[in-house]
């Protein structure tokens, strides 16, 4: 009762989150009956339990798949986070309000234009005969083409585009959280500005860049348009099987096993990346 | 008051002296873009000129409405759907299709013999998957007349097919082994050694026009209308018909179970096949008509992949059985995922 008084629309507002989640649970619910059907061809609707979805994922294709995703998350979080850090201190430390507009506009484009529209630009810069190629071309360096179409390389290139506004706005929350006395204490102490970054400003900001890293990792495992367009069907991620194999052919339990076995496996990456990530956040915390 | 009342009946008597058709919609389910608009140019401008009624469209992508359509059974948001010839056979398969009566479209009476897909679709039009390619950017002196010149090596590194749908290079590759679709393993060790030449997989009709024009695949297994379309853009694409012949595709259109405007979605079925409206969908897209007395002009008719003659659609198309290609796709489509992509 105390607590209705203090808070009086505490049920008004939960009550759309709650209904929200159930329609989520409702969902895994359907993927989760749906993966344990057997696939009929040539029928929409699934025919009994079976098992043979799982079996399935056990052929080498699909580890390599897992293994493939994993890697190309954890190159687009470090390489995210590597552009995303002095964007973002920057735009925190910046006085000057024109800079810190650019920054804003630069940090923050990417998330106004959708995914296929940034896909199809870097289709542009990395093709053949793309911006990068051309340029490279004009000025001597190349003869031949350098091919980053229908490569890790390049479907890693779009996605750090893809993440970095995620990033950088979680890591200027955190940068902006510091307590410059920390910093003017170390500089009063005879610490150079290099030092003072690598020993205060840096592991102070440690919450932020372990949820940049979590959350660009988490939002690349379920990545589809980039890495289907510019992997060119020679990128294999998780994502683009379950379309390849499940939509395009209508094998919906085998989709849904696919899509059951990656969100489970997101989920393990993630509870071990935070696991890592503890004694980090730990270093990191202060008042 | 009285005035108001007066008014307020004077509307209500000339709202219902209104003919019923006029306040009717039908309701097509179709492709985005270019292909609505061809269904609104040409058979909707048709039958709403005969009918008096509109047509209202639901668009989407093949998939994305099949399984609408699954969901809303019974109860259909459309009343007519045109889908690809194989996944016409999974509406059918699963009760979303109505059975034809084909005295009700009197129009059939002219329809050709590849176009009769099922008693519950027909084809609209007709296209090829063929061979495309860029003269400019292929390796000086190699020719490309027969499926089988695209295993030379010359040309490693250079093809592209679709993602989608794998069904195409895969019966080809079965028949150049001595196969066909119902045999399609005979063709898996030829396939594997086309490996080399893949570069990339499209995902869809973009996908395929930037990696041709762009020249980043400057030949694929492509869409003959497709093709068209970007020759009519600038880009210089060469369209052939292999000697094997290409491999035909029908779009189809069946009337959904469940639909309240069945006398409606016949008329619409029959304006569809209308000789003038075949010949203008044959201009508009480069296809083929699927009746044989639309009299399309020279230049349209001349063109590789539009068939005009029963010569023509015995002799240059390679027909995938429609309903086998419906029950194999899931398998082929395996196949090639882990076998073709795959790396």
């Amino acid at each position: 009762m105390v607590q209705s008084a203090d808070r009086p629309f505490l049920r008004l507002f939960v009550t759309p989150s709650v209904l929200v989640a159930g329609g989520f649970v409702a969902s895994l619910a359907a993927i989760l009956q749906y993966s344990l059907r057997a696939y009929i061809p040539g029928e929409l609707e699934p025919g009994g339990f079976s098992l043979s979805n799982f079996a399935e994922l056990l052929k080498p294709l699909y580890a390599r798949a897992f293994l493939d995703t994993v890697l190309i998350c954890a190159e687009t979080a470090f390489f995210t986070l590597l552009l995303a850090y002095p964007l973002a201190f920057a735009l925190v430390r910046t006085k000057n309000p024109v800079l810190k507009s650019v920054l804003l506009v630069t940090a923050v484009t990417p998330l106004f234009l959708g995914e296929i529209v940034r896909t199809y630009s870097w289709i542009i810069v990395l093709g053949n005969t793309g911006f990068v190629n051309s340029l490279l071309k004009a000025v001597g360096f190349i003869n031949q083409p350098i091919q980053m179409m229908f490569t890790t390389f390049g479907v890693v290139v779009a996605l750090v585009h893809v993440t970095l506004p995620v990033m950088v706005i979680m890591l200027a929350a955190a940068i902006s959280h510091i307590d410059r006395d920390y910093e003017k204490a170390a500089a009063s102490l005879g610490a150079g500005p290099l030092r003072t970054f690598l020993t205060v400003t840096l592991p102070l900001s440690l919450p932020g860049i372990v949820a940049g890293v979590t959350t660009s990792f988490a939002w690349t495992f379920s990545a589809f348009a980039t890495p289907q367009l510019i992997g060119g069907g020679q990128v294999s991620t998780i994502s683009t099987l379950v379309y390849q194999l499940g939509f395009a052919n209508f094998n919906f339990p085998f989709a849904a096993a696919l899509s059951l076995a990656g969100i489970v496996f997101t989920v393990l990456v993630i509870a071990l990346l935070r696991r890592a990530a503890q004694p980090l956040e730990k270093m990191g915390g202060h008042a | 008051m009285k005035k108001y009342l007066a008014a307020f009946a004077a509307a209500a008597t000339l709202l219902a002296s209104v003919p019923a058709s006029a306040q009717e919609k039908l309701i097509v389910s179709t492709w985005g873009g270019s292909f609505k608009d061809l269904i609104a140019e040409t058979i909707a401008k048709k039958f709403t000129a005969d009918t008096g009624v509109e047509v209202e469209y639901i668009t989407g992508g093949t998939i994305d409405r099949l399984n609408k359509a699954k969901l809303a059974k019974g109860s259909p948001e459309s009343d007519i759907t045109f889908t690809t010839s194989h996944v016409g056979w999974l509406y059918a398969n699963d009760g979303l299709f109505e059975e034809l009566d084909l005295s009700k479209i009197p129009n059939a009476g002219h329809l050709v013999e590849q176009a009769k897909i099922s008693p519950y679709h027909i084809g609209s039009w007709a296209y090829v998957y063929t061979i495309g390619y860029r003269p400019d950017l292929l390796p000086a002196g190699v020719k490309i007349e027969s499926w089988a010149d695209l295993w030379k090596p010359e040309l490693k590194g250079t093809l592209a097919s679709p993602d989608f749908d794998p069904s195409h290079i895969m019966v080809v590759s079965a028949l150049l082994s001595g196969g066909d679709a119902a045999t399609w393993e005979k063709g898996q060790e030829k396939l594997l050694e086309l490996k080399p030449n893949f570069k990339a997989f499209y995902t869809n009709d973009a996908n395929s026009q930037q990696l041709i024009s762009t020249g980043e695949t400057p030949i694929q297994v492509l869409l003959s209308m497709n093709g068209y379309y970007m020759k009519s853009q600038g880009v210089p694409i060469e369209i052939i018909i292999p000697k094997e012949g290409a491999v035909l595709g029908v779009d189809t259109m069946g009337i959904m179970a469940g639909t309240k405007k069945a006398d409606l979605a016949y008329k619409f079925l029959n304006a569809a096949l209308d000789p003038e409206v075949q010949a203008a969908i044959a201009e508009f897209k480069k296809g083929s008509p699927v009746v044989d007395n639309a009299r399309l002009d020279p230049e349209t008719a001349g063109l590789p992949g539009v068939f005009t003659t029963p010569e023509q659609w015995k002799t240059q198309a390679i027909i995938i059985d429609h309903k086998l290609r419906a029950e194999k796709t899931g398998e082929w489509r395996k196949w090639f995922a882990e076998n073709m992509m795959a790396k």
